[in-house]
């Protein structure tokens, strides 16, 4: 579970794959590369602005924007983020510890500036889309590569890049998704694009990588983009000011800074 | 009214005039509020409007709130108040805020248990959002920080009283007493003085396993009881005349709450033991009609999903333990809360929401149904009703102020 929400921190780890390391000579299977992709090198902690634009059928548009900051204490990673816009949902906070333990539930806490309160909640809400956008809480969070089965379907080229195409079924039934269609760039480990299929095996929408930059070592991806085919709906997801391994203290992730704010 | 007027506007030109040298945050919102009874006229329950600011600044050492607020009713009557003005002084393990604040404690939603430092404002029952329900203090805060632990500790130098409705109110509340009283209030007032201040301690425990909180408090009942002074002919023995004296208590109270998950629910609960409440009391040896007894109040609750709704559920008990059968009074009270919340259309734009308080004791209850709908970022409608029934109770007693509302809030 520590691994959930990952994402964030690297924007849709899961969904749009990265991975340092060398590319091992052998041949890989589709179990291979999705766990090299989840054991990548990532950054002790990160700090930066996510702003979402939700864009409707008529092409109007929302934009919500978080301020996040995000660090691996080991076992537990706790992640903090502070709401900025819309003015109507400002100053909420939200915090999430995620284990290691595959065992152990994240735990997760809200801070609604109206009640003046930090309220626990339960995050058994993994099909939830986030603050309406096109992301649901599961594509923001690590998924382990051995909850799926994988096969590599095809190799193709994209935008110049050769990339395996790897199709990801659940072993969970009752997974929100029937499967999953990765493109991951070969060599480089990170993925260009990802389809999702709904639970009766529909087309339902593919996410798309925008842009990704190399800081401090690290492939950040910076922009992406969900769009729905069902809903005639996207989310465009990009961090600014990203900030790596500045050494955040450990006091950031408590109540005390949920209920004070930036 | 108008020198309270020309105070705000020379409040906000000199906040104003700071923020804009130096990184003030400006926020707030405009709202219309308008409710009509459910009645034969369908009268208006309430045509408000209101402006509600928020002026903070912070740094890593100091900050401040500054929150005036204006209600403005269609009879051209203005209320204009300031919720919060306070200074923070933040430390590396501790912080205190010193000013007029609102404090709130536990677990509950809606109900108050060892939520008892700020006092209420029920002006309008309990219809108003909570955050415009609780009002401020003047205190002093300090918050100690041990890991994930916090020591709290609040003073409260001078007393304030719940708000309760005016007497030409739909919300105002006749007092259970025979016959017309006239009322004398020279007791209703606590002196502010060192000797009359109040003071709480609360320490809080935050972790994955479950977060829960120990409280104390050495307070005043916000709520006054009625005595009474009875003037009885000596031959008759009919009562001529009564006295109705307000007054306020001493309270001392110990509780605690806590939360935690058990698989996908969220399982809450709160307790308060009550030394020193006071209730009215039919008791003819009792001279003043109000006797001394101890109080508990605790609940507990869960929160859930199903189907993408999300629901929130708690069970509220208060016992009065040393009962007699005088006391106006039940001896147990249950109540019940019911909260279902569900978004829908692409972006969350649009809410359904029902709490209920349903009265398990006297059969009474509220129903607040409403529909709120996000017209763009900041922008809000919403349409709700509020739904009494019964005929005693806390609920049944508006049986007659069924209302419909609607809102539209812009939030900057």
């Amino acid at each position: 579970m520590k691994k959930r929400f990952k994402v964030l921190s690297v924007l849709i780890s899961l969904t749009i794959l990265f991975a340092g390391g060398l590319f091992a000579q052998k041949k890989l299977t589709g179990l291979d590369i999705m766990k090299k992709v989840y054991n990548r090198k990532s950054p002790k902690d990160m700090e930066a602005t996510l702003t979402m634009t939700l864009i409707n059928s008529n092409g109007s548009k929302r934009v919500r924007t978080i301020k996040q900051f995000i660090k691996d204490f080991g076992k537990v990673e706790k992640k903090i983020m502070f709401f900025i816009a819309p003015a109507d949902v400002r100053n909420t906070s939200f915090m999430n510890w995620s284990y290691d333990d595959p065992k152990k539930d994240d735990d997760q806490w809200i801070y609604l500036p109206a009640l003046k309160k930090v309220k626990r909640i339960s995050s058994d809400s993994k099909g939830d889309y986030f603050m309406g956008s096109d992301f649901t809480y599961d594509d923001l969070g690590d998924r382990n590569p051995e909850e799926d089965n994988h096969k590599i379907i095809k190799t193709e080229k994209i935008d110049g890049l050769n990339c395996y195409v790897v199709e990801s079924t659940p072993k969970d039934e009752d997974y929100m998704y029937s499967k999953t269609i990765t493109w991951v760039v070969k060599d480089r480990w990170y993925g260009l694009k990802k389809k999702f299929y709904d639970e009766d095996g529909e087309y339902l929408k593919t996410l798309t990588l925008k842009k990704a930059d190399n800081i401090k070592g690290y492939w950040i991806i910076v922009k992406v983009e969900m769009k729905n085919k069902q809903k005639n709906h996207s989310t465009i997801m990009h961090l600014t000011n990203i900030k790596i391994d500045t050494g955040i203290p450990a006091r950031k992730f408590t109540e005390r800074m949920m209920k004070r704010g930036l | 009214m108008k020198r309270r007027v020309l105070f705000f506007a020379l409040v906000l030109y000199l906040i104003l005039s700071f923020g804009f040298a130096d990184g003030l945050n400006i926020t707030g919102y405009v709202r219309n509020y308008d409710g009509v009874l459910l009645n034969d006229n369908m009268d208006f329950s309430i045509v408000q409007n209101t402006l509600d600011l928020n002026f903070t600044m912070q740094t890593s050492k100091v900050g401040f709130k500054v929150n005036p607020y204006i209600y403005q009713y269609s009879d051209k009557t203005i209320v204009f108040d300031i919720r919060e003005a306070f200074l923070d002084f933040f430390f590396n393990s501790f912080d205190i805020r010193i000013g007029k604040q609102q404090i709130i404690w536990g677990k509950a939603d809606g109900v108050f248990i060892t939520d008892i430092i700020s006092p209420k404002d029920l002006s309008e029952f309990l219809l108003r959002d909570f955050e415009e329900i609780r009002m401020g203090v003047t205190a002093v805060k300090l918050d100690y920080y041990i890991g994930d632990n916090t020591f709290e500790l609040v003073w409260v130098p001078v007393f304030s009283a719940t708000k309760f409705p005016a007497q030409n109110s739909i919300w105002a509340i006749t007092p259970a007493l025979p016959i017309q009283p006239i009322f004398d209030f020279s007791r209703k007032d606590i002196k502010p003085s060192i000797k009359n201040s109040e003071i709480f301690a609360k320490y809080s425990v935050f972790s994955s396993v479950m977060d829960f909180e120990l409280m104390g408090g050495y307070t005043w009942d916000a709520d006054p009881v009625i005595h009474t002074l009875k003037q009885i002919d000596p031959l008759t023995h009919q009562l001529l005349s009564l006295t109705a004296i307000p007054e306020h208590h001493r309270l001392t109270v110990a509780g605690g709450s806590f939360s935690t998950t058990i698989g996908p629910v969220v399982i809450r609960g709160e307790g308060a033991y009550y030394w020193g409440k006071h209730f009215q009391s039919n008791n003819p040896a009792i001279r003043d009609g109000v006797i001394e007894k101890d109080y508990v109040n605790y609940l507990l609750g869960a929160d859930f999903s199903i189907s993408g709704i999300k629901f929130s559920t708690q069970f509220i008990q208060q016992i009065i333990p040393d009962y007699n059968n005088f006391i106006v009074n039940n001896k147990t009270n249950n109540l019940m809360t019911v909260l279902a919340r569900k978004n829908f259309l692409e972006g969350d734009i649009l809410h359904l929401e029902l709490f209920s308080y349903i009265g398990l004791t006297d059969g009474d209850g509220l129903i607040r149904p409403k529909i709120s709908y996000d017209i763009t970022d900041g922008v809000n409608i919403m349409l709700g009703a509020n739904i009494f029934f019964g005929d005693k109770g806390m609920f049944g007693r508006f049986n007659k102020n069924d209302m419909v509302y609607m809102k539209i809030k812009y939030s900057f």
